[in-house]
């Protein structure tokens, strides 16, 4: 472990000292928030740091990692693919819910970049956020495929083309959160309504042309809570760092609601 | 030898009390909240049970859900052709087509009104506080049916009052005053 990180730190160093002459570092200031939970009583309070942006890669989460090894290793935060596949690094930068991993760093260093975790969350420490109920809610969808029979020849449950496109745009959510903690309803309600996240994902499987447990599904949502505190604020289409549309897959449910 | 321990799981961790008290941080509840009408404790982060059970959703209500949904919109799909023929018309509309003008309204008015009681003065946080708002928001939609009586039945009907906003007729006791 301690090797690869070496050889990946000489690797970078290389490349910037690949560059003729050295120049004049441009630092940029990264405001990021901070809140212990060893000391509860004090407050959360926002931390500058300075990094120069010359030996920093280009996007936020490469900040982030430098600021943690080269300045501050108690800066908590949740990284894992560093491409955009895994969720764990979502958290609002410069005002928008976004994965830290996919956003890039604006490149004027005269301007601040402010970073909090999710907002309206319960905050573990610093940039980590409780997800838990957010879990639980993901659960009680049950996202996985149920079925009541199986084809006679005891073989797969296929699918037809024009069924399956019907998932695209639905399939590629990672779960990230970052729709549902941009929703007012959502900041409001958490307890009750689930989210534009994991009614995409419920969509996901009442769309599912193998899927055979649609009514149970549709039956779960109906009362006044776990769906219709949707207001169509459409908050989590124009935040969804995937490009997805939380807001129509919400809306095709109360179609579905609605005429089945 | 080995000594048995006690089954620790993850789920069970939540629960047990800590040597340092930690918590969560969170946005002041008094910013979320409205501030005189007593609140019920809440539990952190919105977990209940332990963090492997799913969330459970409310019981299924006879008129939540999309029942409440198709009156919504019959209420407002309603309201749509009558505001636009009393807008085109230059008359007041008939007694029925303004009754049922306002009537619809008002039905959708109670059904937005009952949307942000379920937003903002939910059961969960104000308990029976919940109620009372739905109550009052009962009585005043009452009220308001029965001005819709009174208004079709001696005046012009919605359509009328809202042209009185621009064209009234002069008061009785100023026409007096004129004439004299």
């Amino acid at each position: 472990m301690m090797s690869m990180r070496t050889v990946l730190t000489r690797r970078t160093l290389a490349t910037v000292a690949g560059k003729a002459t050295p120049v004049a570092p441009r630092l940029k200031t990264f405001k990021i928030y901070r809140w212990n939970p060893d000391k509860p009583a004090e407050k959360p309070k926002l931390e500058d740091y300075q990094v120069d942006l010359n030996e920093c890669g280009p996007m936020v989460l490469d900040a982030l990692i430098k600021i943690k090894d080269e300045q501050d290793p108690t800066l908590t935060f949740r990284r894992s693919c560093r491409e955009g596949i895994c969720g764990s690094c979502a958290m609002n930068i410069g005002g928008r819910n976004t994965l830290a991993c996919l956003c890039k760093i604006d490149q004027n260093e005269s301007k601040n970049l402010k970073i909090y975790p999710l907002p309206h969350m319960y905050i573990v420490r610093d940039l980590v956020p409780d997800l838990t109920n957010f879990y639980q809610q993901y659960k009680s969808i049950k996202p996985f495929l149920q079925r009541k029979s199986y084809p006679e020849d005891g073989k797969e449950v296929l699918q037809s083309i024009e069924d399956r496109k019907k998932l695209d745009g639905l399939y590629e959510c990672i779960l990230c959160a970052c729709c549902s903690t941009s929703c007012p309803s959502y900041w409001w309600n958490q307890e009750e309504y689930l989210g534009p996240s994991v009614l995409l994902q419920a969509f996901r499987w009442l769309i599912d042309s193998r899927d055979q447990a649609g009514d149970e599904r549709r039956q779960m949502l109906q009362n006044s809570m776990s769906l219709y505190r949707c207001h169509t604020i459409m908050n989590c289409t124009k935040t969804c760092p995937k490009g997805l549309n939380p807001g129509k897959a919400i809306a095709e449910i109360k179609k579905q609601m609605a005429f089945t | 030898m080995f000594v048995k321990s006690r089954p620790f799981s993850v789920s069970a961790a939540r629960f047990i009390t800590p040597t340092i008290s930690r918590s969560f941080q969170t946005t002041a509840k008094r910013s979320l909240t409205i501030p005189f009408l007593p609140v019920l404790p809440q539990k952190p982060g919105g977990v209940m049970g332990t963090p492997n059970d799913p969330y459970t959703p409310p019981a299924v209500h006879k008129f939540e859900g999309s029942i409440h949904w198709w009156i919504e919109k019959t209420f407002a799909v309603t309201t749509l052709p009558l505001v636009t023929a009393a807008t085109l018309s230059s008359g007041p509309l008939s007694t029925v087509s303004d009754s049922i003008l306002s009537v619809a309204l008002l039905g959708y008015c109670y059904m937005e009104f009952q949307s942000c009681i379920a937003d903002y003065i939910t059961a969960r946080v104000y308990g029976k506080w919940h109620n009372y708002a739905m109550y009052l928001l009962g009585a005043g939609s009452l009220v308001s049916l029965f001005g819709i009586y009174k208004l079709e039945t001696e005046n012009d009907g919605i359509t009328g009052l809202v042209r009185g906003l621009w064209k009234a007729d002069t008061p009785k006791p100023v026409q007096d005053e004129v004439k004299k």
